[in-house]
């Protein structure tokens, strides 16, 4: 087995404890739950409001939660408890523990939630070909979504014991209130970054985002900007709690 | 023991190549805002097993934490191998940690935990390694259960089995006999022994004065982040003991026994107050040889004799003032 590979094993089975996992799961249930309620319920959704919906439910909620939770666990409360040490003390690069880990707990939340995407998309719009369009839209800015989410939440757990705290107050403040107040700081919003991705792939999801197809770009350079400050920050990181 | 445990310091214009300690710490001041948690400290350690001793929260382990780059050092140097240990993962392939926090993955098994140390250690046959330093630990009959359902022990004792995995040439432990029964205790100490004598370097930190003496050749004792003292045991254990000392007694005239110790060398003060006689010391050994006869001599009955100041604070204490 690889550092690599001893490094994701490690960090998997720590994700995935008991609690944990349950609480991860009913999170991922509730669009999937959403979408039994409206198909019990009605018709097929226009693709508009099937947007509107998923990005309500995906996008703003469920997607910055879980990718917070695993964020800021798979290195921050290692970091906390004294686990992380064990790393920490041995002959490999800062980089590939970060890298490592961000992958780690970037797939759990996009195992969790793109399925859970594409079954509501499917339930709520129904397999005509626009609305699978954006069901395969809203799919794949929740996988890119899952990546640059938990790298942003686990960089800031290297920083502060309260990463917790401070991604919720970015998910729900900074992109739930202040990016749609201020257009201008859109371009530091992942929520738009992954608008601009669905609005290019299907059009007809959401209204027009203000980055575009450059919402590629920018999840691209703001997860690889991550990782580097992630990486910078772990190998100057010092232990809390010495005498 | 006569494997020396102290060295030369390095200087800073030394040749390329020049054999330098495997320990060195020169100058090194550590500082949280402004609390100085460890305050210019300097020595060099050669192989063999030093002792650092000192009260809870004197700054042991955040000099432990500087030597095995966990904390950036404010000012001076730390030098392991020769390279400093700040910034600079290669010098862990030379050096096992054991932190004296029990944190370890509790769903890992002890031997997955060890396995898991040998692997990122890029040891070429970890499963192999891993089964001989948990043998050398004498964890073998609980290896394959997880580490969540260990005892203090047992854990403290995986987490010296992930330190050794890779044979280190140097090992830090912090408070390593904590939890320990006193089987497991006398164990580690003749594998400490072992490995000392093997041209191993290690430094292990301690709150008891008896841990230190029983196995190391050498002790540093730190108070309030400074170096209070530093060589042979011996040397150290005669300054601990040839200090004033009080005493109180406890006898059936008070005052006649006081009359009496002033005549005594030793003695260099006497005090009666609230019904209850306190005797002051030059020195502790001269004085417990010589009350008996005192008391005897004065024809005056003992009932009790106890030092007041014995607390490895007080002595700790009178190293700082002394220096």
């Amino acid at each position: 087995m690889t550092i690599f590979a001893t490094i994701t094993s490690v960090t998997l089975r720590a994700l995935l404890g008991r609690r944990r996992t349950l609480l991860m799961l009913l999170l991922a249930a509730m669009p999937i739950l959403l979408g039994l309620i409206v198909r019990a319920n009605d018709d097929d959704l226009s693709l508009h409001i099937l947007g509107q919906t998923i990005d309500g439910i995906v996008t703003r909620t469920v997607l910055p939660l879980v990718a917070i939770v695993f964020g800021t666990a798979a290195l921050g409360s290692e970091l906390e408890d004294g686990t992380g040490v064990h790393f920490l003390t041995k002959p490999i690069d800062r980089w590939l523990i970060v890298v490592a880990k961000t992958i780690v707990a970037g797939s759990l939340t996009a195992v969790l939630l793109v399925p859970s995407t594409v079954i509501s998309g499917v339930l709520m719009g129904g397999l005509g070909r626009d609305a699978i369009g954006v069901t395969f839209a809203f799919a794949l800015a929740t996988l890119i979504g899952s990546f640059v989410y938990t790298a942003i939440f686990l960089v800031l757990s290297v920083f502060t014991t309260r990463g917790l705290l401070i991604g919720l107050g970015y998910a729900i403040i900074w992109e739930g209130i202040v990016a749609g107040l201020l257009p201008g700081s859109q371009v530091f919003s992942v929520r738009e970054y992954l608008s601009g991705i669905v609005t290019t792939l299907a059009p007809d999801a959401l209204p027009a985002s203000s980055v575009g197809a450059a919402g590629f770009l920018y999840a691209a350079v703001v997860f690889v900007l991550a990782l580097a400050i992630g990486s910078l920050r772990l190998a100057r990181y010092e232990v809390r709690g010495a005498e | 023991m006569t494997v020396p445990t102290f060295a030369p310091l390095p200087s800073a214009d030394a040749p390329a190549g020049q054999p330098t300690a495997p320990i060195v710490l020169d100058g090194v001041s550590r500082w949280y805002g402004p609390v100085v948690a460890v305050n210019d400290i300097t020595f060099a350690l050669a192989p063999g097993i030093t002792g650092l001793l000192g009260p809870n929260g004197a700054g042991k382990t955040t000099i432990l934490h500087l030597l095995s780059g966990l904390l950036r050092p404010s000012s001076g140097r730390v030098l392991i191998g020769g390279i400093p240990a700040w910034r600079n993962p290669s010098v862990y392939r030379f050096i096992g940690l054991v932190p004296e926090r029990e944190a370890v993955h509790a769903f890992l098994t002890g031997r997955e935990f060890v396995e898991m140390a040998a692997r990122l250690q890029k040891l070429p046959n970890p499963k192999e390694a891993a089964a001989a330093a948990i043998r050398t630990v004498d964890l073998e009959s609980a290896a394959d259960r997880a580490v969540g359902g260990y005892s203090k022990g047992m854990r403290q004792r995986a987490k010296i089995a992930a330190a050794l995995v890779h044979e280190p040439s140097i090992l830090l432990l912090d408070e390593p006999f904590n939890g320990m029964d006193p089987r497991q205790r006398l164990h580690m100490m003749d594998l400490l022994r072992t490995m000392a004598a093997a041209g191993r370097t290690i430094l292990f930190s301690s709150h008891i004065l008896e841990e230190v003496e029983r196995i190391a050749d050498g002790v540093l004792v730190i108070v309030a982040g400074r170096l209070a003292a530093a060589g042979d045991f011996r040397e150290i254990r005669r300054l601990m003991t040839d200090r004033p000392h009080t005493f109180v007694v406890r006898s059936s005239d008070d005052r006649r026994l006081a009359a009496a110790f002033m005549s005594e060398p030793a003695v260099f003060g006497t005090e009666l107050r609230d019904g209850r006689l306190t005797v002051r010391v030059q020195e502790f050994a001269g004085f417990t040889r010589s009350v008996a006869r005192v008391a005897r001599d004065a024809g005056v009955s003992l009932f009790e004799v106890a030092p007041t100041d014995d607390s490895l604070e007080s002595v700790f204490a009178y190293l700082v003032a002394g220096r």
